[in-house]
Order: structure tokens, then C-alpha cells, then sequence
């Protein structure tokens, strides 16, 4: 496979990821020079998605690691599973077996329980990483992550330091519900990917519900755009854009007019301050002269 | 290329010196992205700025740079929202100049002597065409895309921000339909803005880094508008911090009785849940002329996490205390202040210490908001010490510029031996560091 921009390009677009310059040449770069990529944006944008169409675009498998708040190593790199290891200590109580034996036994990897991290580190072929919201996890496992993200190895204290065969193409999401580290960033090239703009999202729409008609979806991505100006407390994200399209689809809408957006706004917004702020302003945004 | 790499360290020296930090490390990363993408000036952009830029809200510095030194013009959003296969597509039947990649676009090399500046021949359909696009430190802004003089050209120049769709987007709708009937997925010049979120993180950058000393009634109106994410961002790390754990010490009673389950193995290991925190919180904010604004940001930000705490209190003051609160966003103050009066700190501990002392446990932490300048009166330290004795902690914020501490009429230095922490937040940034270590 020879990796080009021109080839990551063509795979966003088969993916039927409609994106940008930006886009492509962060994922290619990302890519060719093997660092992690850092992708921060409002909910709803497309971050996690950028993960899944690299994963289709190397045709290989996609390794997810959602983060929390409370993520710890055991969860997030490896474990040993103690209730097996307890019950291969009670098989071999009787046997005589010296202590050296033993724990050569029972720290070996068929008594590993491999988390996400340890997967794609020691997966035998390139795999893709997510690190989905890491704003979510705590400021430590963020910091334990960077040796990970850096030299691409970890240690155990068992078993000696995991080296990755292949290393992992990573992403990670963030919707900046905290600051990262500037740690972390230095370590990751950098991807902001915002809300589309009016045609974009059209062609969005035009992609995933074929069914809309074309004024239909220009009217629609205009009216979302509209309500995202609005500083909402949730603006809608693509995929409720998307959601609205369908249920405009479903019930029948020819013409977007005041009744139609009230009727379905419940789609788009899921604050009731949020819909009680844009039904006040809905006749204006759908009479926007255009 | 040797031209080239010291474009791009002038650049990076630019950028750091518009406050932007890059390390050494991302420097390097920035060189080996430039190998990797070539030198054609739309993808060298973005190779730059996901290497450099680690921030949205630098972006803006980054992009201003950049064309100051490669001589672009602002990038082109609405063709950037286009991919690449479009754009190569849009760009064969315009013939005109273009940021069109050209598929056999070579990669730089690292050891490579040529100029900087040699782009790679393009497809001969206009003599300009060769020369637009290739990158040349210093030199006059690049002609925008066109589309054969179209009405949407001239949409294109405008500014990206401008989200009043007027009627070219009819046309352009027209043309895209066009377009696609002719089989392509091409569209005319659209007229996105840049992004609207990162706009946002834009103006709250600026606005976190102003000065509180350097505010008027329209910084403070930046200051509020931007507040929204701020508040929120507050509200999670503190709900985190004062929020259930999700585990404490092994709960051996509840650990044997599961191991009963595996014959006495003590497999499955139980752990107590920890106490949440409590904490109460006393907020004292000076909003006399001096440092209003940054009292009544610290209030508003503090009321939207107000039910991360047990219990808080506010009160305002200048000679005397009132409690604030908000009502529809304004700040009100039961009962008013004389906001002409002279600033007496000593006074407001006196009324806090007969009046309200009894608000103040062990749980309570009092945050003072204010410069400590007392117009020469009594300072009453001594009650200030009470408080202390009485509370969980003192922590005093003093937006003034540190070099004026101490000067003229100000008592800090006589507070400052009574409270646990003195923490200087001469901007919004700092006030959210500052209230952080409330937690």
C-alpha cells in the first residue's frame, strides 16, 4: 500500500466521509509519520469518525478505548485474571511445585487479560487505536498515557516492557471539557474539526438521506447552521441534523415553514431551554432571505 | 530547501513571538510534516499547522502569519470544505489558478538543494498556472480561485464569516446543481463560515488573556459572552473533584462473604464507596470601581457550579457588606451598596464577624476577591485571623498586577499573613486557575 495523500484522500471520500483539506492532510500526516493525531471539536462533529474510516481506509481492525471519568490502568492497559490464576494455585497445591515454577506459570501471558492499550500495542499487524474523549479520564491516566503515546512500549512489571511490532495509528477525541495537558499535545499532531458549514452540510445531508429533496436539504443545513449561531447549550450535531432529515422524509415536509420546524425541532434539540430559545426566533430563522 | 527550513523556523520564531508555545520537539515534527507533504502551499498550511498549532485559538495567529510569510491570502474555506477529488475536478474545467494538488505532486526531500519555491509542473492549460502556487517566502498574496469571473468569485473574497446568505447562494445552489448534473460533485464558490465553534474558542482566548486592569463595560461584555464555556468547564472539573469515588479501602466484610461464593478464594475483592466531599464555600467580592469586573465574573462563574458545593454564600462590598446573587444574569445585591463609597475591608470584617460568623465551620472555605486597599482605615487583620481559625481555609484573589501589591493604600501585606493562599488572577484564565484550587 503506498500511502499518499491522494490515497487517504480517495479513502475519506469512498468512506463517504465528506471532509476537508484539513482533515486529509492531518490523517495523512498522522499516518506517514506515525504520530498520534489529537482531534478536538464540539460534540457531534465527526471526531470518532475520522477513527472508524481510517480503520476502512487501512482495511484493518479498529481497537476502541472510551475513556472515563475513574479509568485506571486495569482497565485501559491489562489485568491479570486472578480468579484463574487463583484456581491454577489450587490445581497445583498438591504437586510440590517450588515457587520459581509456580510464578513462571502464573504470570505468563495465557493469565493476562489484555485492555484496549495492550491490544494495539501488541497486535501483530497495524491496527487503529481510538482514545475516544480523553478529556473524560483523569489528569493521571492521561499522564500515564504518554510514555504510551511517545515510545509506543509499556511496561509490565512481570512480563518486562511490550514493544509494538507495528505501531498503532492513534486517535484521540476530545470535546474540551477540560484542558489537556500540554504534554499530551506536544505528543499528538493536532485536528480541529468544527460544525460544517451550509454546503457541506448539505452535501451531508444529499449523501446519507438521498430521499430529501435538494431545496428541502439546502433549507434544512441553512436552518441548522442558523440555530448552531445561536449558542445553545447543545447545538445540534450532524447526526441530529441527520435525524431531522429523515423524520422530515418520514412525515411527508415539502416546504420547511414555521409549523413543520416546531413540530420536529424535538429532533434537533433535546434542551428545553435550547427549544423554548429557538421556537421564540423559529419564524425569523425560516424566512431568512436567502 | 535550505531556504525553505529557514522560512518555516522564521515563521515558528513569528509565532512564539505572538505568544504561541511550540516546543523543539513539534519544530522537528513540523520539518519531518513538510517532507512528508510537499511543498504546495494549501497542504503545506495545514502539514504547519497540525504540527505547530495545538490550540484552535491560535489558528487565526497561525493563518495571519503564514500569509505574512509564504505571501497566501487567508485560506479559502469555502473550497476547503470540498475534498480533494472535487477540487482536482473543479479545477481541471476552471483552468484558471488554483491550490489544485496535482496527483504526481513529488515530496520534498530533506536534503534536496533546490530553491525554495520549485513547485512541480502543473498541466499546461494556462501560462500562469506553473507559477501561482509554489512556495516563495515573503511574496505578494496568491490570486484567490476563480471560477472563470464568476458572481460567486467575488463571494469569495468577502469574509467567510458572513452568515447573512444572500442571493448568490441561490446561484450557487444553481451551480452546484449544475455540477452535479454534469457529473461531478463539484460546487460553486460556497460561503461557509471558518467555523463556528472555533471562532468561539477564538474570542475566548482573547478575551481569557485580557488584563482585568485593561477593561471597559465592552471587554466585560466580551468577558460575559464568553463565559458560557468557562462556567461549564468549571462546573465539571469542580462536580469531579467534590463528586463520589468510585472506590476507597477494601471492605474486608463484604470481600470474605463474596470469597464464600469461591470456596474461601478471595477472588473478588470489595471496596468501600468514599464519602463525598463536603465543602461550603463564603465568597467576599470587592466590587468597588477598582476591581468590579473581575468580582463580577468570579460570582457568575462560581453561582453556575453552585450546586458542586454544600452550601454558598456571597456577598459583595465596598464599605459594607451585601449578599449578591444573580437574577437573570445581573448581579443583585440585598441590601444595595453605595457604589461612590470609600473601599473599608476592616469594616466588612467587623459586620461578617457579628453577623454572619456563624456561617463558617470547618467545612467552609472563604474566598476574598479583591486589592486589600482600604483607603487608609483600620485593616482589623486580628478578625480576619478569627475566620481563619474558624474556617477550613482563606484564599484571597487579588486581580491587580502584582508589582502594585503593597503600594499606596493597600493593606494586602497585613491580610496576607491571616490567609492560607494570596493567588494573583489579573485575567479571566488565572480566575479559573484560582478557583480551581477552591476545590
Amino acid at each position: 500500500m503506498d500511502l499518499t495523500q491522494e490515497f487517504v484522500a480517495d479513502g475519506l471520500r469512498r468512506a463517504h466521509y465528506i471532509t476537508n483539506e484539513r482533515v486529509e492532510t492531518a490523517v495523512f500526516l498522522a499516518l506517514a509519520l506515525e504520530k498520534p493525531l489529537l482531534i478536538e471539536g464540539p460534540a457531534g462533529a465527526g471526531k470518532t469518525e475520522v477513527a472508524k474510516v481510517v480503520a476502512e481506509l487501512l482495511n484493518t481492525e479498529l481497537i476502541r478505548l472510551q475513556c472515563y471519568e475513574g479509568l485506571d490502568e486495569a482497565r485501559a492497559l491489562y489485568e491479570w485474571n486472578y480468579q484463574k490464576q487463583l484456581l491454577r494455585l489450587q490445581a497445583d497445591e498438591h504437586q510440590g511445585l517450588r515457587w520459581e515454577e509456580l510464578s513462571d506459570h502464573l504470570f505468563s501471558r495465557e493469565y493476562l487479560l489484555e485492555r484496549p492499550l495492550l491490544r494495539a500495542i501488541s497486535a501483530p499487524r497495524k491496527v487503529v487505536l481510538l482514545i475516544d474523549e480523553i478529556d473524560k479520564a483523569d489528569e493521571e491516566f492521561e499522564a500515564f498515557l504518554l510514555e504510551l503515546l511517545s515510545d509506543f512500549q509499556v511496561s509490565v512489571p512481570e512480563l518486562g516492557t511490550v514493544r509494538a511490532h507495528e505501531r498503532p495509528a492513534v486517535v484521540l477525541t476530545s470535546n474540551r471539557a477540560r484542558e489537556l495537558s500540554d504534554a499530551l499535545r506536544r505528543r499528538c499532531l493536532h485536528l480541529f474539526i468544527d460544525f460544517p458549514g451550509i454546503e457541506q452540510e448539505r452535501r451531508i445531508i444529499e449523501l446519507k438521506v438521498p430521499g430529501l429533496d435538494q431545496r428541502l436539504a439546502s433549507a434544512a443545513a441553512r436552518m441548522v447552521n442558523a440555530m448552531r449561531k445561536l449558542d445553545l447549550r447543545k447545538p445540534p450535531s450532524i447526526a441530529e441534523t441527520l435525524d431531522w432529515a429523515r423524520a422530515l422524509v418520514r412525515l411527508g415536509i415539502k416546504e420547511l415553514d414555521t409549523p413543520s420546524i416546531r413540530a420536529t425541532l424535538g429532533v434537533l434539540l433535546k434542551h428545553e431551554d435550547d427549544r423554548v430559545r429557538v421556537e421564540g426566533k423559529v419564524a425569523g430563522l425560516a424566512t431568512r432571505p436567502r | 530547501m535550505i531556504a525553505l527550513r529557514d522560512a518555516i523556523l522564521e515563521l515558528i520564531a513569528d509565532l512564539r513571538g505572538a505568544e504561541v508555545r511550540i516546543s523543539v520537539a513539534e519544530s522537528l515534527d513540523a520539518m519531518r510534516a513538510v517532507a512528508a507533504i510537499g511543498i504546495e502551499r494549501g497542504p503545506l498550511r495545514e502539514a504547519l499547522a497540525a504540527a505547530l498549532i495545538k490550540e484552535e485559538a491560535d489558528r487565526a495567529i497561525f493563518d495571519e502569519t503564514f500569509s505574512r510569510r509564504f505571501g497566501s491570502s487567508r485560506p479559502d474555506y469555502s473550497d476547503s470544505h470540498r475534498s480533494r477529488g472535487e477540487r482536482a475536478g473543479l479545477h481541471g474545467a476552471s483552468g484558471g489558478p488554483s491550490e489544485s494538488p496535482m496527483p504526481d505532486a513529488p515530496r520534498a526531500q530533506p536534503d534536496e538543494e533546490a530553491p525554495v519555491g520549485l513547485a512541480p509542473p502543473r498541466k499546461p492549460s494556462s501560462p500562469e498556472r506553473d507559477v501561482p502556487e509554489r512556495i516563495t517566502p515573503n511574496e505578494e498574496p496568491a490570486p484567490k480561485d476563480r471560477r472563470d469571473g464568476s458572481a460567486s468569485d467575488t463571494r469569495d473574497e468577502s469574509s467567510p464569516n458572513d452568515d447573512s446568505d444572500s442571493a448568490a447562494d441561490e446561484g450557487q445552489a444553481g451551480s452546484a446543481e449544475e455540477s452535479s448534473a454534469a457529473g461531478g460533485e463539484a460546487t460553486a464558490g460556497e460561503v461557509d463560515s471558518p467555523g463556528i465553534e472555533a471562532g468561539r474558542a477564538a474570542a475566548l482566548r482573547t478575551i481569557e488573556r485580557t488584563p482585568f486592569a485593561n477593561y471597559s463595560d465592552i471587554e466585560f461584555v466580551a468577558a460575559r459572552d464568553a463565559l458560557a464555556a468557562l462556567k461549564r468547564r468549571f462546573r465539571i472539573r469542580v462536580s469531579r473533584r467534590m463528586r463520589l469515588a468510585g472506590s476507597g479501602r477494601i471492605d474486608f466484610r463484604r470481600t470474605i462473604r463474596a470469597s464464600l461464593q469461591h470456596g474461601g478464594a478471595l477472588g473478588d475483592l470489595r471496596f468501600r464507596s468514599r464519602r463525598p466531599r463536603h465543602l461550603d464555600l463564603l465568597i467576599l467580592a470587592d466590587i468597588s470601581g477598582s476591581v468590579k469586573y473581575a468580582s463580577t465574573l468570579m460570582l457568575e462563574i462560581v453561582a453556575g457550579a453552585a450546586s458542586c458545593f454544600r452550601r454558598v454564600r456571597s456577598f459583595v462590598y465596598i464599605d459594607r457588606l451585601a449578599e449578591a446573587g444573580f437574577e437573570e444574569g445581573h448581579l443583585a445585591m440585598t441590601p444595595p451598596l453605595d457604589l461612590y463609597a470609600r473601599s473599608d475591608f476592616g469594616s466588612v470584617l467587623k459586620e461578617l464577624w457579628n453577623r454572619h460568623a456563624a456561617l463558617i465551620s470547618r467545612a467552609t472555605v472563604i474566598v476574598i476577591m479583591g486589592d486589600g486597599r482600604n483607603n487608609r482605615r483600620p485593616a482589623r487583620a486580628d478578625l480576619l485571623r478569627e475566620l481563619a481559625r474558624l474556617s477550613r481555609a482563606v484564599l484571597w484573589l487579588i486581580p491587580e498586577p502584582q508589582a502594585r501589591w503593597n503600594t499606596g493604600d493597600s493593606a494586602i501585606r497585613q491580610y496576607a499573613r491571616e490567609c492560607s493562599a494570596l493567588i494573583p488572577c489579573e485575567n479571566l484564565r488565572e480566575l479559573e486557575r484560582a478557583l480551581i484550587r477552591v476545590t
